[in-house]
């Protein structure tokens, strides 16, 4: 059986949610009347065991366990959930933030190990490119456009008069002085270190 | 006698103080003899208990036999005995009299004798200096004429209507379509609760409609809008536009013959669009008045109709008539409209046949609708396998476009409708897609009845609706099992919004009558004034005023008529303590009228008014005059500097001294104080004024001149010119700045009845912090 304990802060996990960095300031969690809007329509929640209700229940009943919980990871940003609310919450927000609790906690950085290649590429050429390690997903999605694409992508910028895309060292060292000093680089490192 | 010559003669006035011991309540703590050798005056008398009835004999042998001008009683808080001794003073004019109140916030806050006859002298000082300044006033009594307007004519006005008019009021029911009756000549069915039934609702109106049209004080004034609306003291002069109904009502008789002939077709409004009515027309068969009307907006006068009328009734040169009218009241009953659906595209309504709102269905359903009452599909006009109705459509939407309110009704209309599917068309399943189920009290035994019918709830709010192969996919998550769902269907209904209607918005704009967030027209007070709003005599009932169903539509319709007759028959005998314009100083600036929230300024004939019924006397309106043209009688600034030169005139250089300035609200509290027994600093004297905002820089300068060491103003924070006063204060300690005077001297608090004991820690911290601070005009200051 659940108990509500007589708990000191029992609305530890929605008030977290809040004063995180990325909550915005009319985040309207409170206001929630579980109607179940957002999972109408969320496609998270039409193909996987994702239900955005359900996650803000267990924020509201501070039940912490939402932020080791799998299903959280089938949102897809697409924020329709947000956008048809009408108590004005924000599920897409709720979920980004409680992914970064759990990725703090090191449960979630498994998760991502996969996109530190982006980070990567930052850190490299200062530009966000599709990591190599994405590439046959790419092909099978996209088709051989895709591949063509790559191929020929100086002849393509070329013809459109697009310029070159590498930067120059002293950009590309100066951002990567940046990503290094705001601690990118350290958690970076932390994530891809992480066992799957 | 004029004010001049009373400020002429006040050297000359004869006054006399009464000093009351109330039993040792009074003489125990203060030294009586003290007291009334401290005091000037014509005539000094003490007496055990001046409220009983040898009291009265001592006050009015004097008056008589030492030809007294003016009374101090010195006894217990005005509010307690005020009214006692101003029937006591006779034959003196009762505002003549002062009470300086030495019990509740004197005697019984100080239990030291010496600092206690202090104030109490001081007290007294007060009410002997601004009684010289008093003149004798009559009670305003406010005449309404015995006529009211009563704007909508839907069930709330058809209601308020027949109330008055059963009063003996004479009431003009005016209605902008060309028939009374509202919404609930459309809905065919009343949700009942106690007799778990849905009655017909065109025979529960029928008998009020035929009451109205025979009852002589009712003027039902059809195709008529208002047009403007001036107020004067205990009158409404309006303006109301008739639009030329191009048939002459007299002649009419109803037979029909020519819509049959006109050639024009528009969509028929009384059907929700769902039928085609002519451009000449009567809206439903039961209509009143019972004529055809002409739609000016389609006619095309081609004057078919012309030719078969036998009775001559029409005429198409009628042009529209402006009407003026002159009422004691006006009750606003203008009602709702139902939410635009083209907010909410993802429902797809508009874009099939087969979505319809509640009202619509209600029309479908409706005996005299397009369908005679049969549930039949619009598109193909079979009867639907599944209705799928969601709830709160708008409303309880905090979306753009959306209404963060309850509607308060649509549970039950979608239980209503769900009923009668299930009675007539046992076949078809009908689903509720809902938020909440709110049934409140008696509606509860409704929402059983509906599910032993097998009406089917789903707990879900559906986020859209997609056509597929002819039937309608309904997505919501069925939140009890948390599990997403696609209901498939072939009718859907909308439970949508109540919102304001544009007569509500446009009669409130006209009348300068307050509206809520929502725009609905807001009430005076929504918990103990429901039915007024912010103008005196105009008063509101229905959905103007928010959703809700027929039942409270009708309370509340009897409740402002009730309000209307009080005024009329009644008569209100008010304080006179309003605010009194000097029209020759006057300039018509308007700033007063801009600034009152009670809306008491009104120019009439080019010349400034005050309603004194609306006025409170709160003053913000002296700020604003730069001309000086408004007083506030009993509150002039004469009173209230020569109470402030009483309460200080007697300050010894070793004594510090604070005036409390406290509104009604704030005086009360301190009241409280004194009844509990609670200890007060010594140095509190309280000065009983409106509302702070009639403090102004002057005021304060003089009681610092005097000596007083800190100033308190107290106020209630919950009455509608708080915010003025607040933003008063910074401006008063800006004044106080410029005159060297530390703004930590002043304090503004605000006032509660029963935190009394809040309101006594206040006094003296506030104490303590002036001791800290030194006396007036010590270094700090400067």
């Amino acid at each position: 059986m659940k108990t509500i304990k007589l708990d000191k802060n029992p609305l530890k996990l929605v008030k977290d949610v809040l004063n995180d960095l990325k909550a915005s300031p009319d985040l309207g969690i409170y206001k929630c009347v579980q109607c179940g809007m957002c999972a109408s329509i969320c496609p998270g929640a039409s193909q996987t065991e994702y239900d955005p209700r359900d996650m803000i229940r267990r924020v509201l009943e501070n039940d912490e366990t939402i932020i080791d919980d799998e299903t959280i990871w089938d949102c897809f940003s697409c924020y329709t959930c947000n956008s048809i609310c009408p108590s004005g919450n924000n599920a897409s927000e709720v979920n980004q933030i409680l992914r970064q609790m759990s990725i703090e906690k090191g449960e979630g950085a498994q998760k991502i190990k996969d996109f530190c290649a982006y980070g990567d590429s930052f850190m490299e050429m200062g530009i966000g490119s599709i990591p190599n390690e994405f590439f046959n997903v790419m092909v099978k999605d996209v088709g051989n456009k895709y591949m063509d694409l790559k191929v020929n992508i100086e002849d393509i910028r070329t013809d459109l008069g697009l310029g070159n895309y590498i930067l120059p060292k002293e950009s590309t060292d100066e951002i990567e002085a940046i990503l290094d000093n705001s601690g990118f680089k350290v958690r970076l490192e932390k994530i891809k270190r992480c066992k799957k | 006698m004029s004010k001049a010559q009373l400020n002429k003669n006040k050297s000359n006035l004869k006054i006399g103080v009464f000093l009351c011991r109330c039993g040792g309540n009074i003489s125990d703590i203060i030294d009586m003899e003290k007291l009334r050798l401290s005091v000037k005056a014509e005539v000094i008398e003490e007496f055990e208990n001046l409220c009983s009835i040898n009291g009265r004999k001592i006050i009015r042998d004097n008056i008589i036999k030492k030809n007294l001008d003016r009374v101090v009683v010195a006894a217990c808080s005005p509010i307690t005995h005020e009214k006692t001794f101003q029937n006591y003073v006779s034959p003196l004019n009762p505002y003549l009299l002062e009470m300086a109140n030495i019990r509740e916030q004197c005697s019984w806050v100080n239990p030291d004798n010496i600092t206690a006859t202090e104030k109490a002298i001081s007290i007294v000082n007060a009410a002997i200096e601004k009684v010289k300044y008093s003149q004798p006033l009559v009670p305003i009594l406010r005449k309404t004429p015995n006529t009211a307007a009563v704007i909508g004519g839907g069930i709330s006005g058809i209601s308020a209507s027949l109330s008055l008019a059963r009063q003996g009021i004479e009431t003009y029911l005016i209605e902008k379509e060309p028939t009374i009756g509202g919404s609930m000549v459309k809905v065919g069915k009343l949700f009942s609760p106690e007799k778990l039934a849905e009655e017909c609702a065109m025979c529960l109106l029928n008998p009020l409609v035929n009451e109205a049209v025979q009852n002589k004080n009712i003027n039902i004034i059809t195709n008529t809008t208002l047009k403007s609306a001036e107020r004067r003291a205990g009158n409404f002069n309006l303006l109301i536009e008739n639009k030329a109904r191009k048939v002459i009502t007299d002649r009419c008789i109803s037979c029909g013959n020519c819509a049959e002939v006109c050639p024009v077709e528009v969509k028929d409004s009384w059907n929700e669009g769902m039928t085609i009515r002519k451009a000449i027309y009567k809206p439903f068969s039961q209509a009143v008045p019972d004529v055809y009307t002409i739609d000016p907006e389609n006619c095309k006068k081609c004057g078919k109709c012309q030719d078969v009328c036998r009775m001559d009734a029409i005429d198409l040169t009628m042009e529209d008539e402006i009407i003026p009218m002159t009422v004691g009241s006006v009750v606003i009953a203008t009602g709702h409209k139902t939410f635009d659906m083209n907010k909410r595209p993802e429902y797809s309504y508009g874009r099939h046949k087969d979505i319809l709102t509640q009202m619509e269905l209600a029309r479908v359903m409706g005996v005299n609708g397009p369908t005679k009452g049969e549930l039949l599909k619009p598109s193909d006009g079979k009867v639907p396998q599944r209705v799928v109705m969601i709830q709160c459509v708008g409303s309880r939407d905090e979306k753009p476009g959306g209404r963060k309110y309850c509607s308060k009704v649509c549970c039950m209309v979608a239980i209503k409708h769900a009923n009668v599917i299930k009675q007539h068309y046992p076949d078809t399943d009908v689903i509720i897609g809902y938020t909440d189920m709110r049934t409140p009290g008696m509606y509860e035994k409704y929402f059983k009845y509906a599910q032993s019918n097998e009406v089917r709830l789903i707990r879900g709010r559906p986020g859209e609706i997609e056509e597929k192969d002819g039937i309608f996919i309904v997505r919501l998550e069925d939140t009890l099992s948390k599990e997403p769902l696609e209901i498939e269907t072939d009718l859907v209904v909308l439970s949508t919004a109540m919102e304001p209607s544009e007569g509500t918005v446009d009669v409130s704009n006209i009348l300068d009558v307050g509206l809520t967030e929502e725009l609905f027209v807001k009430e005076k007070h929504s918990k103990i004034k429901p039915v007024a709003t912010e103008v005196e005599g105009i008063y509101v009932c229905g959905t103007a005023q928010g959703p809700k169903d027929i039942t409270d539509s009708i309370v509340q319709a009897n409740a402002a008529s009730a309000k209307v007759s009080e005024l009329i028959n009644g008569g209100v005998e008010l304080e006179p303590f309003v605010a009194n314009i000097d029209n020759s100083k006057c300039n018509l600036c308007k700033k007063c009228i801009d600034v009152c929230k009670y809306k008491a300024a009104f120019i009439q004939d080019n010349m400034l008014s005050v309603d004194p019924v609306a006025c409170v006397g709160c003053g913000a309106c002296l700020w604003e005059c730069e001309n000086n043209a408004i007083e506030i009688i009993g509150q002039t600034d004469e009173q209230i500097l020569s109470m402030i030169t009483g309460m200080l005139k007697d300050k010894k250089p070793d004594e510090t001294r604070i005036i409390a300035f406290l509104d009604s609200v704030g005086y009360v509290s301190a009241d409280n104080i004194g009844i509990n027994k609670i200890n007060v600093p010594s140095s509190i004297r309280i000065i009983k004024i409106p509302s702070m905002n009639r403090i102004m820089p002057k005021h304060l300068l003089h009681a610092f001149n005097m000596g007083a060491d800190g100033i308190i103003m107290g106020e209630y924070p919950y009455n509608p010119m708080y915010s003025k006063t607040k933003e008063k204060v910074n401006g008063l300690k800006q004044e106080l700045i410029k005159n060297n005077i530390n703004p930590d001297r002043l304090a503004f608090y605000k006032v509660y009845i029963p935190y009394f004991r809040g309101l006594a820690n206040k006094f003296n911290k506030f104490n303590n912090q002036i001791i800290e601070l030194g006396k007036i005009g010590s270094k700090i200051d400067s």
